[in-house]
């Protein structure tokens, strides 16, 4: 137990990194169901992500170049997923699902392409932090907040961002109607169909990098499974934070506080199996979904299929 | 007075279908213009064509005498054209502010400048008496206000030419005459409104001209100084139309139903039942009075089975009634026609035929073992002629429900709840949104079936309804009932109060 306590700044900072990955992903996921898309293949638009991050970044030794390649590979997915459910009006549901197959298939497979069919793991480089001056001073939590990635900073920006746009601009009040309802936003010159692919492009690249974050800030390194779930929570985490930006800073990082202390834990406690540990956060996922009315609060098109010339 | 819009040689198909076929209309500034026709007789294609929803397979358009194709509902927007559609283009969760605001191009800033979009909207809200509390959701005002709201809405954006979709359906007669107020108030200053309607009575007051259209096409353009409402009525059914009078009756003392004192959320003003008591005898049709939302969907849900009251008792043929369960209820002879016939009482993608059975597919003649095995055969022809008898306009007994224009899915229900002449009849709304063909053909069967000795209840809205069937008339207010009066000679403005709570 006292080593859990005096390992309270190591969780903090832990949290604070942990929590980006979900928080990328969680806003990307945002402007989508604030679209009416409920994008359950976040968690193949992450994994592509990761390997794509991985690979640019390990082969050109720049790794924001890798983030945007991340990026870009999360938008190049999402547009299947983009095609499919709101041209073809395809099962929101079932087609994330397919992203989720089709998405890490397609990441081992490339990985092998590049690296050959060898057992052990390709090392790379993560980046380095950066500590902000006089703020990283701080005694016991300076140190822990303020030394992060520049990615990491980026992204915890992001939020202010997303929430001036939803609340305070005409065209996050505009977007935000198309999820709410789309027929009555196209009688208003609004235009659907391209606002929903806007938010699978913006949803795509949060996606993306939330997925390199973890291959270029955490791990240095492409495995099969890294995002390990991630995208679910993040998609548990839009809900708890009851679609706000604001609210999903919050879940996340709640969620990613779960994350960092079964992550300490599993040092902390090495008699007991690490996997009964890495449980935490998924059980908690449920415990927070088990409490919340997840059908109360959300865009009220959510997920729903929009035809133009319906009849 | 300049000519504002002119729609030429318009049609639209859908698939092989004609919804609109060869259509002309004209609009001159300054005019209350209807637009009159049954369900069905492409009145919403044809606006859906005019606020560029729909592209039209053939014909032109022409804006203040300059052709135009309108590509998008944005370029309607850009020209002057506004709606308010029957189904309110709202979203609920936003403020009314936002709402009116939304997708607009008159304030073009980056972020939203409240302060001054509102100082405009007052403005507009002022001159056209438009009343609305711009800060609270939409969700939460009521009917009417949602409608300022559309109407403002589409003056916000420099409207000229406002088309109002059957905007008296949801509106109770105040409502109505302050509609009518702002739409006198809109042509004096030069803009136009389409009205869209077929209550005769509401047309021939508030009408300059009128366009009548039938099965998509448009038949005559008449000037509402020069017409009437029994011309117009022909017109659009295309022959003689004959509304049937009836006779009202004084039942005996043989209650079928009893309500005693029943309570359901007393406390809540929109959806409770407070010490509700009422009788209705066999062979007399109850009406139950009163503006929608006042807890008439409550009361037919707790008629129905659907639940059970939290005080009072319910008597039904002179038992009282212990099992609140839709099941038990259909079993003691209740037929329902719910308030909402695509949620509550049909099954859309299933076929007319197996709609029709819905309720029997237990029994031996429609099934072997219990409801096993479906006899399709015994189906098929059952189904075939329930189709006669009732006049349900379909090509097949076995196309999908959903497919039927609204009175003919209403015929399905009637036939299948009249089936066996049950003892008692709730019927919630049963003519909402038919035109006046199916409604008088509704209405024939449901005193038909009060003059074979059944016990009806109906629950409407729609004022005109209540008083031409009711027998006896109850008025609900906030879940109480407000009063009795008889359906001969009924003291309508007596009743008008007492439906707003005086």
């Amino acid at each position: 137990m006292e080593a859990f306590l005096s390992s309270m700044p190591e969780i903090l900072a832990t949290t604070i990194r942990m929590t980006v990955p979900l928080l990328f992903v969680a806003l990307g996921e945002l402007f989508s169901e604030r679209a009416g898309l409920v994008n359950i293949g976040l968690d193949g638009l992450m994994t592509i992500g990761a390997f794509t991050g991985f690979v640019v970044g390990y082969q050109t030794g720049n790794l924001w170049l890798g983030v945007l390649c991340g990026a870009v590979a999360g938008i190049a997915v999402n547009m299947i997923y983009a095609f499919c459910t709101v041209n073809l009006c395809v099962d929101q549901t079932v087609m994330g699902m397919a992203i989720n197959i089709l998405a890490p298939g397609i990441a081992t497979f490339a990985y092998k392409v590049v690296f050959g069919d060898g057992s052990t793991l390709v090392q790379g480089v993560t980046m380095d932090k950066v500590a902000i001056p006089l703020l990283s001073d701080i005694p016991v939590i300076g140190n822990a907040i303020f030394n992060q990635t520049l990615l990491a900073y980026l992204c915890y920006l992001l939020v202010p961002l997303c929430w001036f746009y939803f609340a305070r601009t005409r065209s996050g009040l505009n977007f935000r109607s198309v999820g709410e309802n789309p027929q009555a936003a196209e009688t208003l010159g609004i235009n659907a169909v391209q606002m929903k692919y806007l938010a699978s492009i913006v949803c795509g690249a949060l996606a993306g990098m939330g997925g390199a974050f973890l291959t270029t800030c955490y791990t240095s390194t492409y495995a099969t499974g890294v995002v390990a779930g991630r995208g679910f929570i993040a998609l548990a985490a839009v809900i708890f934070g009851r679609w706000s930006a604001v609210g999903i800073l919050g879940s996340t990082l709640l969620f990613g506080f779960f994350d960092a202390v079964q992550i300490s834990l599993q040092i902390a406690v090495p008699d007991i199996s690490y996997q009964f540990f890495a449980m935490i956060p998924y059980v908690f996922t449920i415990v927070a979904l088990f409490f919340f009315n997840a059908q109360k609060g959300g865009p009220k098109a959510n997920g729903k299929p929009y035809f133009r010339e319906e009849r | 007075m300049a000519e504002m819009l002119r729609m030429e040689g318009i049609s639209k198909q859908f698939g092989t279908f004609f919804a609109n076929h060869d259509v002309n209309l004209d609009i001159q500034e300054g005019e209350v213009h209807t637009l009159l026709g049954e369900n069905g007789a492409g009145k919403s294609t044809l606006m859906n064509v005019l606020i560029g929803l729909y592209q039209p397979t053939a014909g032109k358009i022409l804006w203040r005498g300059k052709e135009e194709r309108i590509s998008s509902p944005a370029r309607a927007v850009e020209l002057g054209i506004g709606m308010v559609h029957q189904h309110f283009m709202l979203i609920e969760a936003m403020t009314g502010f936002e709402n009116i605001i939304l997708g607009s191009k008159v304030n073009p800033s980056f972020t939203i400048q409240e302060s001054k979009d509102k100082k405009k909207i007052q403005e507009l809200m002022d001159r056209y008496g438009l009343e609305v509390d711009l800060d609270v959701p939409v969700g939460e005002m009521s009917i009417g206000m949602q409608q300022r709201v559309e109407i403002l809405k589409v003056l916000y954006r420099g409207a000229e030419l406002l088309i109002l979709d059957e905007p008296t359906a949801v509106l109770t007669d105040q409502e109505v005459e302050g509609l009518f107020d702002i739409m006198r108030s809109l042509t004096s200053e030069g803009k136009s409104v389409i009205f869209i309607s077929h209550k005769m009575r509401e047309v021939t007051k508030i009408s300059d001209r009128v366009t009548v259209l039938r099965a998509g096409e448009s038949v005559e353009t008449l000037k509402m100084s020069e017409t009437n409402g029994q011309e117009l009525s022909d017109l659009m059914i295309g022959h003689r139309f004959v509304e049937s009078v009836y006779d009202k009756v004084v039942a005996a003392d043989k209650p079928m139903l009893e309500l005693k004192g029943v309570s359901y959320h007393p406390n809540e003003k929109h959806g409770g039942l407070k010490d509700v008591t009422l009788t209705v005898n066999a062979g007399e049709v109850l009406g139950v009075a009163g503006i929608d939302g006042n807890g008439q969907s409550q009361l037919a849900a707790l008629i129905a089975g659907l639940i059970a009251p939290e005080e009072g008792e319910v008597w039904r043929n002179g038992q009282r009634v212990s099992i609140y369960s839709p099941d038990d209820f259909i079993e003691n002879g209740l037929a329902d026609i719910p308030e909402d016939r695509n949620k509550m009482g049909l099954v859309g993608d299933m076929t007319v035929a197996q709609n029709l059975i819905l309720k029997e597919t237990t029994s031996d003649k429609f099934s072997y073992g219990h409801g096993l095995w479906l006899k399709t055969g015994a189906i098929q022809e059952y189904a075939n002629e329930k189709k006669q008898e009732n006049d349900i306009r379909c090509t097949s007994v076995n196309q999908t429900v959903r497919s039927l224009s609204g009175g003919n899915q209403q015929k399905v229900i009637l036939a299948r709840e009249l089936e066996g002449n049950p003892p008692i009849l709730i019927a919630v709304y049963p003519t909402r949104g038919l035109d006046i063909g199916a409604t008088n053909f509704i209405h024939d069967r449901v005193i038909a079936a009060r003059d074979g000795g059944c016990a009806v209840i109906l629950i409407s809205a729609d004022f005109d309804e209540v008083l031409k069937l009711s027998d006896r008339i109850v008025v609900l207010f906030e879940g109480q009932v407000m009063g009795e009066y008889p359906g001969v000679n009924p003291p309508i403005d007596q009743i008008s109060l007492a439906m707003a709570g005086k």
